[in-house]
């Protein structure tokens, strides 16, 4: 599966998670940050888990990615790294 | 006996304290407050104990300071809730909590969850603290999957006091009910549903313009909602321009709004629930369980803070339906005033929460409660 089309399933999740509404307006690219772009909030990365989890298997598993960063990290992560951690499961491409 | 209250300078933790307190005194008990004298003088009853903890000065520094935390989004808020607020406000409070302690020389000091500097004071110098969680959103560990995240908080409240603050051994009073939070918790956790009893309620309402027949909706968004506010509130006053069988009261500064809104800056808010249909809410926990607990289903708009939480409390308990603050618009805000007046599910819902509050026992629960840390 190709960089754009993991970027525009993400895309696609995030919007379901915080809403249509919340995007309107907004270009969202590899830089995008979560917390501070998107003003996800810790139940919504939580949301987001469940829907990459159904979408990709369980060998995405957002929350344990979360689990090793620190909160200077999460506040820094772009949609850009969750792209490649999916990228980077080998069965996940689907 | 002697209880002593600690609380920060913010309405939604002060209101349980002070149908709990006025409990105490109908009992014989000596009641007191330490916090910010101006902001407790506002709520409490006029013959009230009050100690200073914060001067204006700080006070105002404070609210500053949470203004500019509206600006923020995502995890930058949980930073700024702990380096720029909760922290310093324990720095802050900490000398005027020794003096009150010292001078009051309480049996008990009831220790809000976001009035550090109780817990700490407490400790040093040996008295019995219990917990007031005016909000139950810390009880499920909103953090606990993001690990490092809240070990960061522990970390942070480590620097105040070798135990968790947030967190008596002894009593943790909760105004909530178990319906509502879901879960299981130790039995130091007493619910005691929202404290509705004994709360004096100042300013007045014009009664007359209700009218009969009409479905009635209060809209309030609290204290702290920003310059989002304006625009939410106006949606809403576009939302019901054609909904003429409604009536609207909302409490928010002057704006242009159909004649079946009212726009007032301040109600009494206990008392006008008993003539509403629903609410519209900013997931304030006091505004929600004053809702629920008069039975009525909710439109809640969370900003933030535990208000994503609250919402999805009620979400979960069939009580009413979510928005998005930010940018939600007039025709999503009909649909959900529509459904949660139309659909009997949420008021059905609403009053099954209103008698959970019911059973928990309000204030003379947590009065028997507390009489019973020293008895």
């Amino acid at each position: 599966m190709s960089e754009s089309s993991v970027l525009d399933e993400v895309v696609r999740l995030i919007a379901e998670v915080v809403g249509e509404d919340v995007l309107l307006g907004m270009e969202i690219t590899p830089e995008t940050t979560f917390s501070d772009d998107l003003g996800l909030e810790s139940i919504e990365f939580v949301a987001l888990a469940d829907r990459l989890r159904e979408r990709y298997g369980a060998q995405v598993d957002l929350v344990a990615f979360l689990g090793d960063m620190d909160i200077d990290e999460i506040m820094a992560m772009t949609v850009g790294q969750l792209v490649d951690h999916i990228q980077s499961q080998p069965a996940a491409h689907g | 006996m002697r209880f002593l209250f600690v609380v920060p300078p913010l309405t939604g933790h002060i209101n349980p304290t002070v149908g709990v307190g006025e409990e105490l005194r109908r009992r014989g008990h000596d009641v007191a407050w330490v916090g910010h004298p101006a902001t407790l003088e506002a709520l409490l009853p006029e013959q009230a104990t009050v100690f200073p903890a914060l001067d204006d000065r700080l006070e105002a520094d404070i609210r500053r300071a949470r203004l500019r935390w509206l600006e923020l989004k995502g995890f930058a808020v949980l930073k700024f809730l702990w380096e720029e607020f909760l922290i310093p406000l324990a720095h802050a409070m900490i000398p005027g909590v020794q003096d009150a302690v010292k001078e009051y020389q309480p049996d008990v000091l009831i220790a809000d969850q976001q009035a550090l500097a109780g817990p700490v004071v407490a400790r040093e110098l040996g008295i019995p603290w219990v917990t007031s969680a005016s909000t139950p959103a810390e009880l499920i560990r909103p953090l606990r999957t993001i690990p490092k995240v809240e070990q960061w908080v522990l970390g942070q409240l480590r620097s105040l006091s070798d135990v968790d603050p947030r967190f008596s051994e002894i009593l943790v009073l909760v105004f909530s009910s178990p319906a509502l939070v879901g879960g299981c918790f130790p039995p130091n956790h007493v619910f005691t549903g929202p404290v509705l009893e004994h709360r004096p309620e100042r300013g007045d309402f014009p009664w007359d313009w209700l009218a009969e027949g009409t479905r009635k909706v209060l809209v309030s968004l609290g204290t702290l909602n920003g310059p989002a506010g304006r625009r939410f509130f106006g949606e809403v006053a576009h939302a019901v321009t054609d909904m003429p069988d409604v009536q609207v009261v909302m409490v928010a500064p002057p704006l242009d709004a159909p004649p079946n809104v009212l726009v007032v800056d301040r109600v009494p808010q206990l008392a006008l629930m008993k003539h509403m249909d629903a609410v519209v809410s900013h997931g304030g926990h006091n505004t929600v369980c004053e809702t629920l607990g008069h039975g009525l289903p909710l439109v809640v708009a969370p900003i933030r803070d535990d208000q994503p939480i609250i919402a999805e409390q009620v979400v979960s308990a069939g009580a009413g339906v979510r928005l998005k603050y930010q940018r939600v618009r007039a025709p999503e805000i009909r649909t959900a005033l529509r459904n949660v007046l139309q659909d009997p599910v949420y008021a059905v819902n609403a009053r099954r929460i209103q008698e959970s509050f019911r059973l928990g026992g309000g204030a003379r629960t947590a009065a028997d409660h507390l009489e019973a840390v020293v008895a």
